[in-house]
């Protein structure tokens, strides 16, 4: 459709720019403005939105495309499952990334099988049975396992280990 | 528009007018006055802009003088990517919006006056004589059916109208304090100009 359809229309909007406000309410408008920057309105925090516009205006662009397309908003949440997921799984298994380090460390820890197990630090049986207590190896991240349980993994951080209390 | 009193000034005395952006970098030192030069250069076109979006004079009122605060607050961002005036009429159109949203429905109309010269205006005799249809329509009722059928399009179609048709702003500058193309520009207000013609059939047989 051309300009031509909408002829009467614009010559109908047209009207609207003898809507005028009060005579002489813009004779002071600017003072008004400058009186209430001098009040110290000024330095009234803005909100979130407004800060963005003027800060951010391609973070305000990315959400408006949110708001105009909601598929977008689904598709854009679900990559970030997706990622999140990811995440999870491949933190779970840092075999590939953590070898060379675990190799490297257990070379450097072979001096310490020299020391005499009289001068290792006393450990008692009650502290390594007590729940929740100072155990060197299954108190490792216990946040983790039950991810690692849920992916059907072994905690590559739990080790069994067995001690032999002296007197027994 | 109403403009100020008009003050007659022969040529030698007249100052210059000041660079808008010699204005702003003095405003952004927290120069006053220079600001207040900046804000009688525009409270016209931004006071008008936000009326015709909100179609109440104390809202207009409000979010003109909030607009010209905040653009002052944010002066110091302000990196001169684009005009001051497209920058200053972005600010204001994202405060109206916002406004508008909040009040979503609680519509008030409070509208201005029409002109003395509304009554000459050879179109809008047309529009209000015995020629049309609604011929009991007075100017008053005239005003009010536009302004209601301006409210019912969403925001950004009704501000690609108010700037365009009510304002003749061209489509480049309307892309610009839009942040759009001028392809949405255009199909927008195609888009807008149908609705209204739907809504205000009676006054366009």
């Amino acid at each position: 459709m051309s300009e031509n359809n909408f002829e009467s229309l614009r010559r109908l909007l047209a009207v609207k720019r003898h809507e005028l406000p009060p005579s002489g309410y813009f004779n002071n408008f600017s003072g008004r403005v400058v009186a209430r920057i001098r009040a110290g309105e000024a330095e009234v925090p803005d909100t979130l939105s407004e800060r963005l516009v003027v800060g951010a205006p391609w973070l305000v662009k990315f959400f408006q495309i949110f708001e105009a397309k909601p598929a977008f908003t689904g598709a854009f949440a679900s990559a970030l499952c997706l990622l999140l997921l990811f995440g999870a799984v491949f933190a779970e298994r840092p075999d590939a990334a953590l070898q060379p380090l675990l190799t490297q460390a257990t070379e450097s820890s072979a001096p310490l099988a020299a020391i005499s197990p009289a001068a290792l630090p006393k450990v008692t049986e009650s502290t390594l049975l007590a729940p929740g207590g100072a155990n060197p190896v299954l108190g490792i991240q216990p946040s983790l396992q039950p991810v690692a349980m849920l992916l059907g993994q072994q905690n590559p951080f739990a080790q069994q280990v067995s001690f032999n209390v002296p007197g027994n | 528009m109403i403009m100020a009193e008009p003050v007659e000034r022969t040529d030698s005395e007249s100052p210059a007018p000041v660079e808008e952006s010699a204005l702003v970098r003095s405003a952004r030192r927290g120069d006053l006055a220079a600001y207040d030069e900046l804000v009688k250069r525009y409270q016209e076109r931004i006071y008008a802009t936000i009326y015709h979006m909100t179609s109440n004079h104390e809202d207009a009122n409000d979010l003109a003088q909030d607009s010209f605060i905040k653009a002052f607050q944010a002066l110091k961002s302000f990196k001169g990517g684009s005009s001051f005036y497209t920058w200053l009429y972005r600010i204001a159109v994202n405060k109206t919006i916002n406004f508008l949203k909040q009040r979503k429905n609680r519509i008030h109309m409070s509208l201005n006056d029409m002109d003395f010269n509304a009554e000459h205006n050879p179109d809008l005799i047309a529009l209000i004589s015995d020629k049309t249809p609604r011929r009991e329509a007075g100017l008053s009722e005239l005003q009010e059916k536009l302004n209601a059928a301006m409210l019912k399009l969403s925001e950004p179609h009704r501000l690609v109208v108010v700037l365009h048709d009510v304002q003749g702003q061209s489509h480049e500058e309307i892309a610009k304090i839009m942040d759009c193309n001028i392809g949405t520009v255009r199909s927008r207000l195609f888009y807008a100009r149908q609705q209204l013609q739907g809504y205000l059939n009676d006054y366009l047989k």
